[in-house]
């Protein structure tokens, strides 16, 4: 195949990302600089979403058997590097605290989100795999950046080992399915299920493996216990990292791989995601019950989420795709804004983050803003009308309906029921009167920071959304028929 | 008429420029209160002109669509015909000259203190709300408007909320009130049910077509209404809450609390005329609680002593009037009574607020005395106004509208009711001049200072002039709103004689008012002193003793109920959920041990149980 002008085009926002890490790893040999450094990186990623708008001309188009550019995977390419863009600005404050070489970090971001843009425009076994492991590889790593701190070297330890695993079982699953098929591509694995006949049963447990393993990477039951643990120890930053582009990715690239090979149509792993969905929300929400680390909340409360959103796998109709766009775009603003938060008062790093629930009692009365926006996260994670969350849920709860699923209807509303208790809890501690104890803050100046001004701005996206979503709704609809 | 929306755009900018400057100066406040409801009677003005040169007929203005759902539709749209521009007019006219004084009133009473930008605030509120009632072309809207002048109505009479009795009168106008809106929101669903409209002049158009003459449906329909607007015009059996309500400033009684707020009901009835002709019984129950509350309240106005109350029983006993007329299809004469009360009505309040200044916040007649010396003007306004209460012949705008109301009922066959009605009439013009009497003659117990200035004597001097013969002379354009009535059996000589009873009747009863309460009232207070004679007048006092029965039939009770439910079963059944979910969350959290090994088992035992269901499924 040849490679013409517009499959270069096509590839802008990943050769650029590319050449960003390279640059970044040059310039960290040549001489360190932190700020630089975080420039750096901050350009490279903006000029790859500015490139998007290139890709849009040229898409739908197949560059190499392995990738196919198209509106879909623009979507989600642009959601990663916001996401992306969002980890380096919380980074930068946070780093510059750390009392150990800071400048890696950006070059270990950067590779993730390389294998995050891979994996959401993959078309193919390979590109999904290579894609996998880019953007896990580069998250050890993070997870324990701090690794003189015991928990984060944990973290990323942890992390790592389980992730392994799952990495087995996935390659397990394509060697497989590539043994029944002969091929990798998406397309003709479709056919060949389509087909039917031959050792169906194995075929069967590649994909079985393969649900196996893009289960764990999105912390689904009974592959989640790594969830709590990992998101507690590492970064603040790396933590909203891990949670968005990790999420998207996968998920983005689940969604693809079902659509093409309508493997959904077999009842036995219909059944299976769905106790898998409904697992998930029920064990999320009640383990965060009672949790009072803000960061394993989180964890926690991101196991429910991925359960809601996977009724839309089980579904796998025509409402599907759109569900899955607009609940990650409103997840993804949320919990960004959250670990923005939460960055805000750990930063600049000072040994640990601040994590445990008791020092955010009383933020308000010190920093009113940054309350009020975890107010409305808060709100916006439990599904509150006005707020982007509820439009995500509500899609979400309409493809269930849709589908008639209506377990798994009446587990997304006893999942928010319980999910209300604890994000109030943290709703509430906020407005509490403050102890006489130590006390965590953002700096004072955190609003005039890039962190800050990011996490104000996605504060806002998510009340505008809520209220007016039907801008969100055409880009995701444009999106997907593209 | 374009510019209709802006009867109740004005009130409402007003309301809101208050409610976020609480802190304006008096002055300015003062002038933005007063001033809005001043341009909306300035648009009536301009209504008013362009009505009676066009057409004379029903207009509707749809200023947005309010809700779209399926194919129903409903706009936020207002109705103009004879029947809204005349409740309209009173509404501005009337309001308006009530804000000028109690900028007066206000100023006099505050001396100086917080709360007069809130007050202005609310009373605009009050007057948008009330616009809204009756222009809403819906009852959608009506409803909204019915429940803002409910809730303005609460806000007022808890005005001076520091006294914590005046907060209780507030909740208990509040809570009765909702009463009745429960059965009107329940008339509206009804309606809704039956027609999948709420727009009014369909519903009216299309009930007849639907129900025949004294169908169920038709009688439920009406009865739901009638307990709506039983509960907003204080008309038995939830009347308790008017007198409770004197406890605001005195304008907001003259305004809310006699001109428009329970005024309501009425309207409500005859805008929904077509439904209650409909209905017979449910029409003749109309007529019936109308003459119950007019005697109840009239004899509940002979014993009291405070002049707000007397006023305010006066009020629901008029009311009580206009809901006879009512009963007996005399649908335009309910609205002739209607505008008349409102001028005579908010003249006596107005005045009986100049009196309280002028004698120090003191509202006890027996305390005050002798007054017509040195409140002249006071002392004519309440003469005029006490004439037009009591119905003096030919001089009072009261009797053109009440000899009406007393002759149709006659004409139309309810003896029962004319009869009751005419009693009335004469415990009327003896309360009126019993209270006029004590107030203004007799010896003098108190230094009064006269109230000052053209806000006080402008709106006293205007309603004066409207409460005599010339307020009468106004006719509402009803012809094409409301049908005229059934045809009546006798003829004129029989009407001129009834009314020459009635005018006896009344006139006796000034006679003898004065001639118990003249002088040293010897023989009143001979009768009150005997036991029996205390019995009834407390029996009296009390209004019939609702109060003391509805606290023993339906608060006590309810506390009761409300005591056994504390230890409530099905409470505590929901309490195990929560335990539940704790104990699932204590069971999980221990599966986070921390151990990778243990992590890494459980996910191999995950991934082999996903495998196998996969084979054996």
């Amino acid at each position: 195949m040849n490679l013409t002008l517009s499959h270069l085009i096509a590839l802008l926002p990943l050769l650029i990302v590319c050449v960003t890490v390279i640059v970044v790893m040059l310039g960290i040999a040549w001489r360190r600089h932190h700020v630089v450094t975080a420039s750096l990186t901050t350009i490279g990623l903006n000029a790859a979403l500015v490139s998007l708008l290139a890709v849009l001309t040229v898409t739908p188009i197949r560059v190499s058997p392995l990738l196919l550019v198209d509106n879909y995977a623009v979507l989600y390419m642009a959601l990663i590097l916001i996401a992306g863009l969002a980890s380096t600005t919380l980074a930068h404050a946070y780093l510059e605290g750390f009392d150990d070489q800071k400048e890696e970090f950006y070059m270990l971001l950067g590779c993730s989100v390389l294998g995050g843009l891979t994996m959401v425009a993959s078309d193919h076994m390979l590109s999904l795999f290579f894609g996998l492991e880019l953007l896990s590889v580069p998250l050890y790593g993070m997870a324990a950046y701090a690794y003189r701190t015991r928990l984060s070297l944990e973290s990323g330890i942890k992390y790592m080992v389980l992730s392994a695993a799952a990495s087995a079982f996935l390659l397990f699953g394509m060697a497989l399915l590539y043994a029944e098929s002969g091929s990798l591509a998406f397309a003709d694995l479709g056919a060949r299920l389509t087909e039917g006949g031959g050792h169906a049963s194995w075929l069967l447990m590649g994909i079985g493996m393969m649900v196996i393993a893009m289960a764990f990477k999105l912390s689904l039951v009974p592959f989640h216990l790594w969830t709590a643990d990992v998101y507690e120890g590492a970064p603040a930053p790396v933590t909203a990292f891990l949670a968005t582009v990790s999420k998207i990715a996968v998920f983005a690239l689940l969604m693809r791989l079902f659509m093409s090979a309508p493997v959904t149509d077999i009842a036995s792993l219909h059944t299976i995601v769905a106790i898998i969905a409904f697992l998930s929300m029920m064990v999320g929400n009640l383990m965060a019950l009672r949790q009072d680390n803000i960061k394993r909340l989180m964890g926690y409360s991101s196991i429910g989420h991925l359960g809601y959103l996977l009724t839309v796998v089980v579904a796998s109709d025509d409402l599907a795709l759109l569900t899955t766009g607009i609940y990650l775009i409103t997840y993804v603003a949320t919990t960004l804004a959250t670990f923005g938060v939460i960055a805000l008062v750990s930063s600049p790093w000072q040994g640990s983050d601040v994590a445990s629930l008791k020092f955010y009692r009383g933020l308000f009365w010190r920093r009113p803003y940054l309350a009020a926006v975890m107010t409305v996260m808060m709100l916006s994670l439990a599904g509150i009308p006005m707020t982007a969350g509820f439009i995500g849920k509500f899609y979400v709860l309409a493809t269930g309906v849709e589908a008639q699923l209506w377990w798994l209807v009446a587990g997304v509303i006893i999942g928010s029921a319980l999910s209300l208790y604890y994000y109030l809890r943290v709703m509430v501690m906020l407005y509490l009167h403050p102890t006489e104890e130590e006390q965590y803050d953002a700096s004072s100046d955190w609003g005039q920071r890039a962190g800050g001004i990011m996490v104000i701005l996605l504060a806002l996206a998510v009340l505008v959304l809520g209220i007016y979503p039907q801008p969100m709704i055409m880009l995701v609809s444009s999106a997907i028929l593209g | 008429m374009n510019i209709l929306f802006l009867t109740p755009l004005f009130p409402l900018l007003g309301a809101l420029v208050l409610a976020f400057n609480p802190r304006l100066p008096d002055r300015i406040a003062g002038l933005v209160g007063v001033g809005s409801i001043g341009l909306a009677a300035l648009v009536m003005v301009w209504l008013n002109v362009t009505f009676y040169g066009g057409a004379n007929e029903g207009v509707t203005q749809t200023l947005w669509q309010w809700v779209a759902v399926e194919d129903f539709r409903m706009g936020f749209s207002l109705y103009l015909d004879g029947l809204s521009l005349t409740m309209v007019s009173i509404i501005t006219g009337v309001g308006f000259l009530i804000h000028l004084f109690a900028a007066w009133y206000m100023r006099e009473d505050l001396e100086g203190g917080p709360g007069f930008a809130r007050f202005f605030a609310y009373m605009n509120l009050f007057v948008f709300s009330m616009l809204l009632l009756v222009l809403g072309d819906n009852l959608f809207l009506l409803y909204l408007g019915w429940e803002g002048v409910g809730l303005c109505s609460y806000l007022l009479i808890g005005y001076y909320y520091e006294n914590e009795n005046n907060a209780w009168c507030a909740f208990k106008a509040f809570i009765v009130t909702r009463i009745g809106d429960v059965f009107l929101a329940i008339g509206m669903f009804l309606l809704f049910a039956q027609f999948g409209t709420l727009n009014i002049q369909e519903l009216l158009r299309l009930a007849p077509e639907a129900w025949g003459r004294g169908d169920l449906m038709a009688e439920l329909a009406a009865l739901m209404l009638l307990g709506g607007a039983v509960g907003k015009s204080a008309q038995l059996p939830l009347q308790t809450w008017l007198a409770d309500a004197m406890a605001g400033p005195t304008p907001v009684s003259a305004l809310i609390h006699a001109a428009t707020m329970v005024t309501a009901g009425v309207y409500l009835i005859a805008r929904t005329h077509v439904i209650f002709e409909l209905a017979p019984m449910t029409l003749g129950l109309v007529g019936l609680i109308g003459m119950l509350t007019l005697l109840v309240a009239g004899f509940a106005a002979l014993a009291q002593t405070d002049i707000k109350r007397v006023l305010a029983y006066s009020t629901m006993s008029q009311i009580g009037y206009m809901f006879l007329a009512l009963g007996v299809q005399a649908w335009d004469v309910a609205i002739f009574h209607l505008m008349t009360h409102a001028f005579f009505k908010a003249l006596l309040f107005l005045t009986s607020g100049s009196v309280i200044i002028a004698c120090h916040h003191e509202q006890n007649i027996f305390k005050m005395g002798g007054l017509r010396k040195t409140l002249k003007l006071p002392y004519a306004c309440f003469l005029i106004g006490g004439a037009a209460l009591s119905a003096l012949p030919l001089i009072s705008a009261g009797f053109y509208s009440k000899d009406e109301i007393l002759w149709l009922a006659f004409d139309h066959g309810h003896t029962w009711l004319w009869l009751g009605a005419l009693f009335g009439a004469f415990l009327t013009s003896v309360y009126t001049f019993r209270m006029i009497f004590i107030v203004f003659h007799g010896r003098e117990q108190i230094h009064p200072h006269a109230g000052q200035g053209l806000a006080h004597h402008v709106p006293l001097i205007v309603l004066a002039v409207l409460s005599t013969f010339v307020g009468a002379m106004i006719h509402p354009p009803l012809e094409n709103v409301l049908p005229a009535g059934p045809e009546g059996q006798f003829g004129h000589s029989v009407q001129l004689m009834l009314e020459i009873l009635a005018a006896v009747v009344a006139i006796v009863g000034v006679g003898i008012a004065a001639g118990l309460f003249l002088g040293r009232r010897r023989l009143v207070r001979s009768l009150v002193q005997t036991k029996e004679g205390d019995r009834l007048w407390r029996f009296f006092n009390s209004a019939f003793a609702f109060d003391w029965l509805y606290h023993r039939v339906v608060v006590r009770p309810f506390l009761f109920i409300g005591r056994l439910h504390r230890l409530d079963w099905v409470n505590s059944l929901m309490n195990l959920w929560p335990g539940l979910a704790l104990m699932l969350n204590g069971l999980l959290s221990d599966t986070q041990s921390g151990r990778l090994r243990w992590y890494a088992a459980v996910m191999t035992g995950g991934a082999i149980a996903t495998l196998l269901l996969l084979l054996l499924l």
